[in-house]
């Protein structure tokens, strides 16, 4: 397989349609799982995960055209990621606004159901207390403590100050702490 | 902040507690390419002479309906300013041919009249 050469795969998308499809099954190879598991932490399940991961790339695909090289493809294609993951849970609270109410009582049953988690009853208390932030400060607490992922990096992903990104990430750690406190 | 970060990863570590369907990742972008639709680029529609005239169809159709609601709008104004000066106008409504023609039939001559209008406290 060849390494992923970001200025080559962006020159071969300027390309006839059979260069196009080429270089965006490199893009795909390259970057479906970390999106993968970004969408996942995110959404739990992984039929959804799938199911937006499979959306997004659909979506980056039909509007390659558009792509004109000003950012890095990982965070064009993080940005459409982030967007449709925040839709589908926008439109998920508005179906289930009582189970979201209460997500720890939710999470709690739909994890143990999960055939593919498979954490220790630490982990599902974890994961339980980053269901009580907000989407935004959950997605910078995932990408900073399970990607460790540079602040900088993040910045340029969500679009959103280093110095923003700090304070999300350490309110985040607060209210967790906090979280894991009550429960002792 | 360092201390309750220390303190969660002692606690949980950072693993990631979920896993996949076997062989997922190996499958998978074979998966999503299959799934692409077959251009990448959708064709933009061929522009229809309805497509490019419709525009100026409504703006012209707006601009008629806006000088029949001031038309309209007008005549109501000038129809009630008519009825205003009607009530205030009152005795000059007859023309003097009309006035003229009532004493020739009346049963009384001008005399008659100076009189009735001297008796009862008249114009003079």
């Amino acid at each position: 397989m060849m390494p992923f050469n970001e200025e080559k795969v962006v020159e071969m998308l300027r390309k006839d349609e059979a260069s196009k499809s080429r270089a965006f099954e490199q893009i795909v190879r390259q970057f479906s799982e970390p999106l993968y598991w970004q969408i996942r932490h995110m959404v739990y399940s992984h039929d959804d995960a799938n199911d937006l991961l499979q959306n997004t790339f659909i979506k980056a695909w039909t509007n390659i055209d558009s792509f004109q090289g000003f950012s890095k493809i990982s965070t064009w294609l993080y940005r459409i990621a982030i967007n449709e993951t925040l839709t589908f849970l926008n439109r998920q609270k508005a179906v289930q606004s009582v189970a979201i109410d209460d997500p720890e009582i939710n999470l709690d049953e739909r994890l143990e159901g999960d055939p593919y988690f498979d954490g220790n009853e630490t982990e599902t208390q974890l994961q339980e207390a980053i269901a009580t932030l907000p989407e935004k400060q959950r997605m910078v607490f995932n990408l900073k403590y399970f990607e460790e992922m540079k602040y900088e990096d993040m910045s340029e992903l969500l679009g959103t100050s280093v110095g923003a990104l700090k304070a999300s990430y350490h309110i985040a750690v607060k209210k967790i702490e906090e979280y894991f406190n009550n429960l002792d | 902040m360092k201390k309750e970060e220390d303190s969660i990863l002692a606690r949980c570590g950072n693993r990631r507690p979920f896993s996949t369907p076997e062989g997922y990742f190996d499958s998978l972008t074979e998966s999503i390419m299959a799934s692409l639709p077959a251009v990448a680029h959708e064709e933009p529609a061929k522009a229809t002479l309805w497509s490019k005239a419709k525009v100026w169809v409504y703006m012209a159709a707006c601009f008629i309906g806006m000088l029949f609601v001031f038309n309209f709008a007008v005549n109501t104004a000038n129809r009630s300013d008519d009825g205003v000066q009607m009530a205030d106008a009152g005795s000059e409504v007859y023309s003097d041919e009309y006035i003229d023609s009532f004493f020739e039939t009346a049963m009384i001559d001008e005399y008659t009249l100076y009189c009735s209008l001297t008796q009862n406290g008249g114009f003079y």
